[in-house]
Formats: C-alpha cells, sequence, structure tokens
C-alpha cells in the first residue's frame, strides 16, 4: 500500500471518531426528560442524579408536578407509607425530590444545592440535618468522593470568588477531601489561596463544563433504580383517603409497634436481625466515646447556609432524634448530643433561619424511630404535618444575616456550653 | 520554588482519557520525525521531561526529589560497575554493586512494615525502576553491554511511557531499538499496531476496568462486609470482580505504555497475552505480567538453578526446581509489599508451580491414556482460571480488612 493511503487508513477511523465524538457532546442536545422519569428521578436516592444536573434541574422548574426539594441523608431511605414522598402523592399537592443517601452531608449537599442555583432562587426546601454528621473528623472522604463529581466542581469553579471566605473555604475542603490533581485540584488550590483564576483556567472550565452538559442530557437517565415502582406506588392506596392527622399517628404507632417486636430496642424486626444480633455483644457501650459537639461540619454546614441566602431560598430544618433505647444501651452521652443540637440550632437561629423542627426529644416516642438513628411510621406523620404546613401555607419573607465567624476553627471546635454559646454570641455583634 | 512546583497541576500517566490528547499532540512532531527517518532526540528529552515533570509535581513533589536523587544514585552505581567491568570480573563486587542497587527499593519495601510509615525516599514507579537498573548491573556482569553512558541509561531507565508501571524492558533490547530508526514501512507498521493498542486499553481501563472497579467491585465489597461469613456469595463476588479489575486495569494500562512506545519508535515488550485461558499455572505466568516474570525467572530463577548446578547444592533435580520456584515467587510477593496477604500470594504461586511439575511427571508416569481433547481442557482452563482469582482475592488485601478492621 503506499504510504499516504496507508497513513489515511491508519489515522483516518481514528480522526472521525474524535469528529463524531466533539460533534456528539457539542450538539444542542436538549432532552427532554418524561414527569414519569421526573417521579423516579425523585425518590431514586441515587448518586446519579445527586451527582448530575439535567433531571433535577428539568425536575424542580417544572410547574405542573411542582417538585420541592427535600436534602437529607440515609433517613430518606425509610420508605414506609408513612414517609413524606407517599404522604405527599396520596395528600398534597406538591412532589418531594429527595436529595441524598448516607453519607451525604453538608458538603456534598453544597455541591448539589449550588449546581441548581436557578431552581431553587425564591424557592422553598426542607434540609434534615443529623447530628451524627458531626463527628470529629465530619464528612469521610470515600462518601465525599462517592457522591462528589467533576461537573458539580467545575460548575461551582466557574462562579468562585477568591475574594469570598466562604469559597476559600469550600476550596481548602474540596482540596482537602478530594485531592489535589488535575484541573479541578489546579483551580481550587488558587482560589483557596485567594488568586483569581485565569483567562486559560476560565476557557479549560468552561470548556470541559460544556461537554459534560451534553454527556449529561444524553446519559443522566440511565442507572436510575427502580425505588418509585417498589416502595412509593404500591404504598399510596395503604393509605386512607381522607387525611387526619390524629388517625394517621395513632395508625402508624400501631403498624409500628407490630414490626418492632423481637427485641427491647423497638427497631423494625428485619433490622435488628440483620445489623444488630449478630454483633449485639459488640455494640454495647460502642458510642460512649462520640462526641458531635466539635466537628468541621459545623463550617461545611456554614456554606449551605450561604448558598440558600444567595438564592433567598426559604428553608425548613428538621433535627431528626436518635432511638432512646438504643442510645442507652451504646452509652451515647445525651448531654452532649443536646449540646451538639444546641449548637445548630444556635447558629441557625443566629443568622436568621428560623424554620427549625427539633424533634430531638421525640427519640422516645413509641413508632417513632425505624431503627437506631433513622426515623419512620410516627416520625413522618408528624415531620410530614410539619413540612406540608410549611410548604403549602405562605411564609413571610426570611432575613438572613450571615456571618463568616462560623466558618472558624473556633467555631468548629467551640464547646457549646450556654456560656461559651453567649460569648460567642455578643463576638458576633 | 517549592511553593510554585507544589502548586502546579499533577497529572498521573494515563489516569483520564483527556491526558492522551495532550501526550499525543505533544509526540507528534516525534512521529513526524521518525516518519522522515530522523530521530528528534532533544525533543523527545524535552516532552519526556514535561510529562515526568507533571507526574511528580504538585503535592507529589516529594517524590520528585526522591526520584532525582534515585536516579543520579543508580546511574553513578551502573557507571562505576560497568567501568570496573571493563578491567575486572570479581563476583564479589558484582553481588555488591546489584545489593547497593536494590538497596533504595528494601528500605522502600520495609519502611511501612518496619517504622509504620512509608519512606520518604519511596516515589511512584521505584520497583520498576529498579528492576531496568539491576537488570542493566545484571547485563553488564554477563559482558552483554560493553559500553554504556550516563545519558543513555537514564534515557532507558527513564523511559517515558514506561516510568511508573512498566511494563519492565532490558537495556540492551531498548538501546538497539533506540539507535535504529525504523524503516517508514515499519514505523507504519508501529503506529497502526500502537493505535489498535491504544484504542483496547482505552475499552480494557476506562469502560471494562472502571464498571469493575468503580461499580461491581464496591457493590460486593460492602456486602461481603456487612455478611460477616468468609464463606458467602458475596466474598465470590469481590473475588471475581476484583481479579477482572486488576487484569483490565493493569492490562489496559501496559497496553497505553506499549502504545505511547511503539509512537515513539521504540518496541516495548507487551506485558499481557489473555492469561485466563491458560491451562495450567506456568502457561499463566507466561501470559501474565509477562515482562515482570521473564525478569524473575532469567534473573532469579535461572541464576539460581545455575549456581545450584553449579556448586552441587542438589541432588534431586526435582529438589532444585521446586526450590526454585519456592524462591522466585515468594520473592515475588515480598516485592510487592511486606504484608502477610502479598507474601502468601507469592508462596501460593510457588506452590502451584511446584504442584504443577508433580503433576506433570504424575501424569506422564501414571495415565499416559489420559486423553487430551477439550473437556480434559476446559477442566484445566477452570480450575487454573479459580485458583488465580483465589490468590487475587488474597492479594487484594481484602481479607485483611475483612479480619483485621
Amino acid at each position: 500500500m503506499h504510504n499516504g493511503r496507508k497513513l489515511w487508513s491508519i489515522f483516518g477511523p481514528v480522526l472521525l471518531a474524535f469528529v463524531l465524538i466533539v460533534v456528539l457532546f457539542s450538539l444542542p442536545i436538549k432532552n427532554k426528560h418524561s414527569t414519569a422519569m421526573e417521579k423516579q428521578a425523585a425518590v431514586s436516592l441515587s448518586p446519579v442524579v445527586f451527582k448530575n444536573q439535567s433531571i433535577k434541574q428539568q425536575a424542580l422548574s417544572n410547574q405542573q408536578t411542582k417538585f420541592v426539594p427535600f436534602f437529607g441523608s440515609s433517613e430518606l431511605r425509610r420508605m414506609d407509607k408513612y414517609h413524606p414522598s407517599v404522604m405527599a402523592a396520596r395528600y398534597h399537592n406538591y412532589t418531594p425530590f429527595l436529595f441524598g443517601s448516607r453519607g451525604t452531608q453538608s458538603l456534598p449537599q453544597f455541591f448539589n444545592i449550588n449546581s441548581m442555583e436557578n431552581q431553587l432562587t425564591d424557592q422553598k426546601a426542607v434540609y434534615i440535618i443529623s447530628p451524627q454528621w458531626f463527628t470529629k473528623q465530619g464528612v469521610k472522604t470515600p462518601a465525599f468522593k462517592f457522591y462528589n463529581g467533576t461537573f458539580a466542581d467545575l460548575t461551582w469553579l466557574q462562579k468562585a470568588n477568591p475574594r469570598s471566605p466562604y469559597d476559600r473555604y469550600t476550596a481548602r475542603r474540596l482540596l482537602a477531601l478530594r485531592g489535589t490533581d488535575g484541573t479541578i485540584g489546579a483551580a481550587a488550590r488558587k482560589i483557596a489561596a485567594g488568586h483569581a483564576l485565569s483567562g486559560w483556567d476560565r476557557l479549560v472550565i468552561n470548556t470541559r463544563v460544556g461537554m459534560l452538559k451534553h454527556e449529561d442530557a444524553l446519559f443522566s437517565e440511565f442507572q436510575i433504580n427502580e425505588n418509585y415502582q417498589k416502595h412509593i406506588l404500591p404504598n399510596i392506596d395503604k393509605l386512607p383517603k381522607k387525611y387526619n392527622y390524629d388517625r394517621l399517628y395513632k395508625e402508624a404507632e400501631a403498624t409500628g409497634e407490630r414490626d418492632t417486636t423481637n427485641n427491647r430496642f423497638r427497631v423494625k424486626n428485619s433490622f435488628y436481625t440483620k445489623k444488630i444480633k449478630p454483633h449485639e455483644k459488640r455494640l454495647a457501650g460502642s458510642q460512649r466515646s462520640l462526641n458531635y459537639t466539635q466537628s468541621p461540619e459545623y463550617g461545611d454546614l456554614q456554606v449551605v447556609l450561604n448558598q440558600f441566602k444567595n438564592t433567598n431560598t426559604n428553608v425548613l430544618f428538621v433535627i431528626p432524634p436518635v432511638n432512646a433505647k438504643w442510645e442507652q444501651f451504646t452509652g451515647l452521652d445525651m448531654q452532649m448530643y443536646y449540646r451538639s443540637v444546641e449548637k445548630i440550632k444556635f447558629q441557625l437561629h443566629e443568622q436568621g433561619f428560623d424554620n427549625v423542627l427539633d424533634l430531638s426529644h421525640d427519640g422516645d416516642k413509641t413508632s417513632f424511630m425505624e431503627d437506631t438513628i433513622h426515623i419512620g411510621w410516627a416520625g413522618w406523620v408528624k415531620f410530614d404535618r410539619v413540612s406540608n404546613s410549611f410548604i403549602t401555607s405562605k411564609q413571610p419573607t426570611p432575613h438572613y444575616r450571615l456571618s463568616d465567624r462560623f466558618l472558624t476553627q473556633q467555631w468548629a471546635n467551640l464547646n457549646p456550653t450556654p456560656t461559651n454559646l453567649q460569648r460567642f454570641k455578643e463576638e458576633l455583634k | 520554588m517549592v511553593n510554585w512546583i507544589s502548586s502546579l497541576p499533577n497529572f498521573s500517566a494515563y489516569g483520564t482519557p483527556v491526558y492522551f490528547i495532550y501526550l499525543i499532540l505533544a509526540l507528534l512532531p516525534l512521529g513526524i520525525g521518525l516518519y522522515f527517518g530522523k530521530r528528534f532526540s532533544w525533543y523527545e528529552a524535552l516532552v519526556s521531561f514535561v510529562f515526568i515533570f507533571l507526574m511528580f509535581d504538585g503535592s507529589s513533589w516529594q517524590q520528585g526529589i526522591s526520584l532525582i536523587v534515585y536516579v543520579i544514585y543508580e546511574t553513578l552505581l551502573v557507571m562505576f560497575y560497568s567501568r570496573y567491568r571493563r578491567q575486572q570480573n570479581s563476583a564479589g563486587v558484582f553481588y555488591l554493586l546489584a545489593g547497593l542497587s536494590i538497596l533504595p527499593l528494601v528500605i522502600v519495601k520495609l519502611s511501612p512494615a518496619m517504622v509504620g510509615h512509608n519512606s520518604l525516599l519511596g516515589f511512584l514507579g521505584i520497583s520498576y525502576l529498579t528492576f531496568r537498573a539491576v537488570g542493566t548491573i545484571i547485563e553488564t556482569r554477563d559482558g552483554m553491554i560493553k559500553e554504556i553512558s550516563p545519558w543513555k541509561f537514564i534515557r532507558f531507565i527513564l523511559f517515558m511511557p514506561t516510568i511508573t508501571s512498566g511494563p519492565i524492558d532490558r537495556y540492551r533490547r531498548f538501546e538497539k531499538d533506540y539507535r535504529q530508526v525504523p524503516a517508514r514501512g515499519d514505523y507504519l507498521n508501529l503506529v497502526s499496531k500502537g493505535i489498535f493498542y491504544l484504542f483496547l486499553g482505552f475499552l480494557y481501563k476506562f469502560v471494562i476496568g472502571y464498571f469493575f472497579g468503580q461499580r461491581f467491585y464496591p457493590f460486593f465489597e460492602q456486602l461481603a462486609m456487612t455478611n460477616h461469613s468468609l464463606f458467602s456469595w458475596s466474598m465470590l463476588g469481590v473475588m471475581y470482580t476484583y481479579g477482572f479489575y486488576l487484569f483490565f486495569d493493569f492490562a489496559g494500562y501496559s497496553l497505553f505504555a506499549v502504545a505511547i512506545s511503539y509512537f515513539m519508535g521504540v518496541q516495548t515488550p507487551m506485558n499481557f497475552k489473555q492469561p485466563f485461558k491458560s491451562k495450567n499455572i506456568k502457561e499463566f505466568w507466561n501470559r501474565w505480567h509477562i515482562s515482570l516474570s521473564f525478569w524473575f525467572r532469567d534473573y532469579i530463577f535461572m541464576r539460581f538453578v545455575f549456581m545450584a548446578t553449579k556448586k552441587r547444592w542438589f541432588k534431586n533435580r526435582n529438589a532444585l526446581s521446586s526450590t526454585a520456584y519456592m524462591l522466585n515467587m515468594v520473592l515475588m510477593g515480598f516485592w510487592h509489599g511486606i504484608t502477610w496477604y502479598y507474601i502468601l500470594y507469592g508462596f501460593l504461586h510457588g506452590f502451584a508451580l511446584v504442584a504443577n511439575d508433580w503433576w506433570m511427571r504424575f501424569k506422564r508416569k501414571h495415565l499416559p491414556n489420559l486423553p487430551h481433547n477439550k473437556l480434559t481442557t476446559g477442566i484445566a482452563i477452570f480450575v487454573t482460571f479459580n485458583f488465580v482469582m483465589f490468590t487475587f482475592l488474597i492479594f487484594s488485601g481484602f481479607l485483611d480488612t475483612f479480619f483485621f478492621s
């Protein structure tokens, strides 16, 4: 074969493949997701939905279905028939769009929330804060990496401002948890050091965001699970036709009691058999040394609050309880637990986030907890009543006043005794 | 300076698909040169420097320093020995120099077990550089390398496509490729093969390897961890998904290294040859991580056999080969790292090679009528494959986490 022709036979297909890829990723593909797909994504709790953008953005912009974002973590997976998604399908005129699984603490949520700024502007949202997030280490590196994606990081970097203490903080945390490699690492290092990104940096970031957008539109419908068909749909008809809080609550209590018969902690039977029974001995006293009062998670929460302020989102914060019998068995220091709740509430109230549903004292109520730290049955019924009234009734415009003092080590490590909180409050002024 | 270097972006070799765009663009002038029969050595050195720099800058800058110190040290050893060898040839000096050249690797491998943290001397790829350096000293001792210059040696051990994870080339072979610019037709054949390997590598590492490593393996890992039973279906899942992940990830990486070498006009040897269709464990080691197993075969196994035969350490030939197998594989286990699971992995493979030899002899003597057909071949492949997968489960270190954390 002639060499010229040979060159073509070698490189022709490669060039063609390359051109096709560029064309595929830069065509103005607008993949419209069906309402059924949106509903399925809203309860999938999958990292794919969490990290991608096109489905959630489209769903939250959809005026007809009226999706309301619920941010949380593993409790959202407790899909019994009183779960907010089932309750809303039966009784309310909105649909919760759930974001969260085990490990989606404030920082992963921040990147998630940041990637739907337009959809959240002047809207309402529900945000569940678990005191269990506030460990010494905060969000664990593997969990962060699992829920963090290039798309969200680059989207954030497009607007990151090196002069904002919030963005510098986020950049530092991103570097510590994600690593320092690649374009994202280099750009985050600049932001963390307070340096602006160069024109070239922006070009690289914008080009990659453009490609990722198309990739997202093309592939985001894959790998969405069947939670909706399995756990939501079949449960809707099991609820009584007419909403009656007291009746529902009693019924939920009874259901819970029926399902928690094989153990003294009153956790769901199957949970007990699978997760506790095999290592019950080892678990006694196992939580004695936990401390939720000092954690980088407080700073991470602060960047989420700042994000809500920026988009003027009105948020109901929910602090879920822990199972009192279980905590007694594992030796969790309840005084410490309540102090951490106070610290979280202090951080919220001081900055004008006044819609707080504090359930932390409900951990010993009948059928309130499905297992050790997750609400279920009666807990969901109470949760739903408050979130529904927050979402469906008109709320006064929130007035947020943020202080970046909540980003400091001093706050993260503050022991929240009443005196310490009082002193911190005075310093804020 | 250090601040500046540590603030630069870091790009590990073949880490992302985009990396290849940068790399191939940078290599394009070199390829054009080779097409016209010229090797732009200075340009090649520059590109290599930039890409090696990008692997060891940013947060890995300390490794970069270690790499520089290490290369200077090994170059001095090789040059000294090469000069010495031209006049004299004492075994003592050879062992001393070979020992000295392995010393940094030994320190790096021993550190985690002895002092509890990684040695500062370490950097990504130190073992592969050490294999090349020691190999060069051995070839010099054998009189196969007559003359070598610091520049040529550095060019060889720092050959950019293979720097961090092989394949492990030999100095003489490499140097021959490097000196001779391939004829145009040959070069085009190389490039054509290289493109094929590159895309096969994409399929292996970024598609199949990704699914096994990032999707299937974590799924089974989590199941097995909550299961608490050593013998479970999920443990079996961990075993197979890890084994396949290991192969596709590493074979993909090796294909990249070979492909990029081809573009640079150097025929770096292949590392994998469909290992899972091996009919016995010996064949497996001729197909799996070939450049490493051949290195061990030539420089550990054969040397030991020669020496033991010469000095008449063994009366029985089978005892000799069994000892050599065990030594070879247990040493390879130690090379992977000083942990119980790497050492056990090496031990099991040594044992399997011994057992395989025994079976061959037994078959010849007692089962001369054993048919050789599709069924027996299938059984042989099945047994070999599952044994290998089982040793990979040990190799993965999963059991260590499973038992001890």
